[in-house]
């Protein structure tokens, strides 16, 4: 099938799906220049461009699967990785994070919990000095 | 064939003395002269043909394709030489068994000698200029191993170091001789090298040549100014220099003068160097051989005496000359021999071969003092002994020849001076050590020595004695023979008579010997003149010259490789800069006039990308971390550019390469300072630094700007054409690698296994200093598992390995092949690495990294040599389609296989450098165990 003879709705569909995805981005992108610390910037690439990317996608899987034959798989799979992949970094560098103590937003909540890590580990060091 | 039989025999005979190591001394004797001995029978056997003055050959294929054959002949030339070398190389083993002592270790001794005695054929019988150089050289070699004998002193150890130097040095200036004159004929067989002389003799290179290659005759024969070693390597054992120095290693220089007589001789050049040469070694021989204490040394001297004396012969050019020249080499061999022989005895019996010590030996041992006598007597020149018949014509020739010009009456006149000093120091050889009273301070009583090592000096002796009385029946037939070879046929009527009648060169032997013994009689006065000049050490000042040159070398290695990787790179990118910038200069106009494509966005803001962080890179150099993942941004880009210019292999391959080496330099990083440190030479540098950086980058960018705007017309089509139907694969670039250039990738295998365990063996025993926290204090974090990253790295681990063995499969004819699979299957494993580490990982992987190297290698290796079993050349590629039920059409290839052995040295590679640098980042070492 040709892409001019799609019919109107699956435009509108694939349309949709690309706006949403870019919007996504998009939002993920200013988040990460805009958000006040680390913590939350961690959130706008790993959550935003997840869902973002997840629905350029799909918009490339119909298109792809209506105008060839059969369905296409993979976008599947590349969604797969990255859901896989995505979440495993943004937990890596959290860690990383929570170690070198970066500063913490005011009003994040359980942000204690940084202090509360980083004097469970002092106390296991100071007991274990002779 | 029987050629090839004489030449090899010795050689076998090499392994032979060697076998015997655990056999008595006897019988390693007998064994070991069995080799020669055959061969000597096998070329006296084809002695009837060759003296009828007929050339035997035989050629085996050897380098063809570098015209380098294994061609061997035998010509009277080489017969002779044969004779002399076989002949002697027998009497001398039979020598050395009663020579060496209980300590001595026979075997070493005997194969070094037979060595020496195999690469002496090669030299007379070669049938090819770069088989004789070949040679040549081993009888530098084995020469060394011979007269370093003795390790155990210091002497032998310079005397041997010293010959090796001199000889070595001139079988290189040899070497380029033979080649340019393999350039000018367009061949090295010595048989089409023989026949333009006319062409060789008239070329414009000729004097840089006949240079080169009398360099190496000199050196080779002790030639002033060449002369020195010789007497140093006297600490050698006297069968050593009975062999060596009297009869064969020294001779070969001259025999390469005969045997390039034909193309060489009878130029201007030619008379002038080598008469000039040949003269000074005569006369320096003659007169400083009289002042040696040494016995053996007073030989030496001597030798060089008789080796000028055959050179100044050969200088004449006249054929007359030559075939007195090849008369004396037979004579030489044959008393000089006999004299080493006796001199050894002497030595074996008495522990002394100082002639102020040795006298009045005739009384212990009157047999050996008058086979010692008949031999110094021959060589003094005195009639009856062969010495006199070759003398005599040496003192014809010197009066037949015009080689100085007006001042050609002066040869005539130096050479019975020459002749003077000869009968002089043949007399303090006799008289000195036989007669002269009571031997002084002798550690043993002498005696005479057992029967049979007596046995080869009466024969190298009654051979003096019936050549000198029956010349014509004993050397004619050779003399002939060997005289044609030479002359091509154009053998001169000499007569070999003992008897000329009254004529002046009987005058000038009369002179010779009433001077003689005037000098030896009058020798203190010659002594106390002679002793007013300081010796000179030649071994001291050859040593003194050799730590010069090494400390000179020394210096400047120091100075050119001070250890600084920085500098070798700027050594190598100005190299670059002049090499590419004068050919750069010379492509004008730079563009080739093909249209350009249009500019898109996409790959305009991918090369911005890539331009900034390259630019980045080297901004914030000094934090290395960061550098580190800009320059990882700079290869993304790169990969993603590839795959937009159609090339999804290299972009595969380029993205997997970036990661590994990433993780690579992220381990190296951990050693490393967080920061580097300010340098105070900095700012000077930088601007040095960027601006070879911007002029190279320029330069570099116009080089691709260049090439990609010309038309491109390269092999590439044929690969393109020949690709499915030759090689069996869609994929041109996998083809490429498996099958076009198969070998290529097969040395790149080698090359990356090599570098694995060289990387391997480097680490092993490293004991790197390890922070223990980072660059700004923080000590490292105490909990090292993640539970995530755990479980995440081992549940891709089987795609990883699903989708390596996918990328492997069609790589024959898709994007794909070993290479990238062995990457990817590494990423895998790799990211196991870093989840859990190495402590945890290494019992649960029991992967042994090296022998998949050597597997890998080895399957590749195999598969090309698979090819040959069907007569194909190696790495011939097969493939074929076979039908099988439920998968259907597949395709085989051999290429496979030779893929899978490229998979497995990638992968043990890959891992067995990422590993070994990991493991010295973990906590705890682990002991180390086995490779792997």
């Amino acid at each position: 099938m040709n892409l001019n003879e799609l019919p109107l709705w699956l435009e509108i569909l694939l349309s949709a799906l690309l706006l949403l995805g870019g919007l996504f981005v998009l939002i993920g992108a200013i988040g990460l220049v805009r958000l006040p610390d680390f913590f939350t910037r961690l959130h706008a690439p790993t959550k935003a461009s997840t869902l973002g990317l997840g629905a350029i996608l799909l918009g490339s899987m119909v298109l792809v699967s209506v105008s060839h034959d059969g369905v296409s798989l993979h976008e599947l799979l590349i969604t797969l990785f990255l859901f896989i992949t995505a979440p495993v970094s943004a937990h890596m560098m959290c860690r990383a994070a929570l170690h070198q103590r970066l500063k913490i937003a005011p009003g994040t909540r359980n942000g204690e919990y940084q202090g509360l890590t980083l004097a469970r580990q002092q106390e296991r060091d100071s007991s274990r000095l002779p | 064939m029987i050629l090839l039989w004489i030449a090899l025999l010795p050689l076998f005979g090499v392994l032979v003395p060697l076998l015997c190591s655990q056999r008595s001394r006897l019988f390693t004797t007998w064994a070991t002269a069995a080799a020669p001995a055959i061969a000597l029978g096998l070329t006296l056997s084809q002695a009837g043909t060759v003296l009828q003055h007929q050339t035997l050959r035989y050629t085996l294929s050897w380098l063809p394709s570098l015209q380098l054959d294994y061609a061997l002949r035998l010509d009277g030339l080489a017969l002779l030489f044969v004779c002399l070398v076989l002949g002697i190389g027998l009497l001398v083993i039979l020598y050395a068994s009663y020579y060496l002592s209980e300590q001595d270790s026979m075997p070493r001794f005997y194969a070094c000698f037979m060595l020496f005695m195999a690469a002496m054929l090669g030299v007379v019988m070669a049938n090819n200029l770069i088989l004789l150089w070949i040679s040549w050289e081993i009888t530098s070699i084995s020469s060394f191993l011979l007269i370093s004998y003795w390790w155990q002193k210091s002497e032998a150890r310079k005397g041997a170091r010293m010959a090796l130097t001199v000889t070595a040095a001139g079988g290189l200036a040899l070497l380029a001789g033979l080649l340019l004159i393999g350039h000018m004929v367009g061949s090295y067989s010595l048989d089409v090298v023989l026949q333009h002389g006319d062409l060789i003799r008239n070329h414009p290179l000729y004097t840089l040549t006949l240079c080169l290659i009398l360099l190496g005759a000199f050196t080779k024969s002790a030639q002033f100014p060449f002369h020195f070693w010789l007497p140093h390597a006297m600490s050698a054992p006297t069968p050593v220099s009975a062999y060596l120095h009297s009869a064969t290693m020294v001779k070969a220089g001259i025999f390469l003068l005969v045997r390039l007589y034909p193309v060489l001789a009878g130029t201007d050049q030619w008379y002038s160097i080598v008469s000039l040469a040949g003269m000074c070694t005569l006369l320096l021989g003659a007169y400083f051989a009289l002042f040696q204490h040494d016995l053996k040394g007073l030989l030496a001297y001597s030798t060089l005496s008789h080796l000028g004396l055959i050179v100044l012969l050969l200088s004449i050019g006249s054929p007359a000359s030559t075939v007195a020249a090849l008369f004396h080499i037979i004579n030489h061999a044959i008393f000089k021999a006999s004299l080493f022989m006796a001199a050894g005895i002497i030595d074996h019996e008495t522990g002394s071969r100082d002639m102020r010590r040795l006298n009045g030996l005739w009384k212990y041992m009157p047999y050996t003092a008058t086979l010692a006598m008949v031999a110094a007597l021959s060589m003094a020149g005195v009639p009856l002994l062969n010495g006199f018949l070759s003398k005599e014509m040496f003192f014809a020739e010197t009066l037949n020849q015009s080689i100085l010009g007006s001042l050609s009456w002066l040869v005539p006149v130096l050479a019975t001076l020459a002749g003077v000093f000869s009968v002089a120091y043949s007399l303090r050889f006799i008289h000195d050590v036989f007669f002269n009273g009571e031997p002084i301070g002798l550690s043993k009583t002498p005696h005479e020595p057992p029967r049979y090592m007596k046995l080869p000096v009466e024969i190298l002796v009654g051979l003096c004695l019936l050549v000198g009385i029956f010349p014509e029946f004993m050397v004619q037939p050779i003399l002939d023979a060997a005289s044609a070879a030479v002359l091509q046929d154009q053998v001169p009527s000499y007569s070999l008579a003992i008897w000329h009648g009254f004529n002046f060169p009987l005058l000038m032997s009369l002179v010779a010997m009433a001077g003689g013994v005037l000098v030896y009689t009058q020798r203190r006065h010659l002594f106390r003149f002679q002793h007013q000049f300081e010796a000179v050490d030649a071994k001291r000042e050859f040593e003194r010259l050799i730590q010069l040159s090494v400390r000179r070398a020394n210096v400047f290695s120091r100075w050119l490789e001070n250890d600084s990787l920085q500098r070798y790179l700027l050594l190598m990118l100005l190299a670059l800069l002049v090499l590419l910038g004068s050919s750069l200069r010379e492509l004008h106009p730079l563009s080739g006039g093909r249209s350009l494509l249009p500019l898109d966005p996409v790959t305009l803001c991918a090369g911005l990308v890539l331009i900034l962080s390259a630019i980045a890179t080297v901004v914030v150099n000094r934090q290395r971390m960061l550098s580190l993942l800009f320059l990882s941004v700079t290869g993304l880009m790169v990969s993603l550019l590839f795959a937009r210019f159609a090339a999804p292999d290299l972009a595969l391959t380029q993205l997997v390469v970036e990661v590994v080496s990433i993780i690579l330099l992220m381990l190296a990083l951990f050693f490393l300072p967080y920061k580097t440190p300010r340098n105070a030479a900095a700012p000077r540098n930088l601007l040095r630094d960027s601006a070879i950086a911007l002029v190279l980058g320029a330069l570099v960018g116009s080089l691709c700007f260049a090439l990609l705007s010309r038309p491109f017309d390269s092999i590439s089509s044929f690969f393109m054409a020949k690709s499915k139907t030759d090689g069996g694969g869609n994929n041109v670039v996998n083809v490429i690698l498996v099958d076009f250039r198969g070998f290529d990738t097969l040395g790149e295998i080698t090359v990356l296994g090599i570098a694995a365990l060289g990387i391997f063996r480097l680490l092993e025993h490293l004991r790197l200093f390890k922070p223990s926290a980072d660059g700004e204090g923080r000590l490292w974090a105490r909990q090292r598992d993640s539970v995530i990253l755990n479980v995440i790295a081992q549940g891709i681990l089987p795609l990883a390995l699903l989708v390596s063995v996918y990328i492997f499969l069609r790589g024959h004819n898709n994007p794909g092949g070993g290479f990238i699979a062995g990457l990817i299957t590494s990423v895998g494993i790799i990211l196991q690495y870093i989840a859990h580490g190495v402590s945890w990982l290494k019992p649960r992987m029991r992967l042994n990294y090296a022998l998949m190297i050597a597997s890998g290698v080895t399957i590749a290796c195999l598969t090309g040599l698979g090819s040959l079993w069907w007569d194909r050349p190696f790495l011939t590629s097969w493939f074929d389609h076979f039908h099988l039920p439920l998968i259907g059409d597949v395709e085989l290839a051999s290429a496979m296989a030779f893929d899978l052995g490229v998979y497995l040295t990638v992968v043990g590679a890959t891992l067995m450098m990422l590993a070994n640098l990991g493991k010295l980042t973990t906590a705890h070492r682990p002991q180390y165990e086995e490779m792997q």
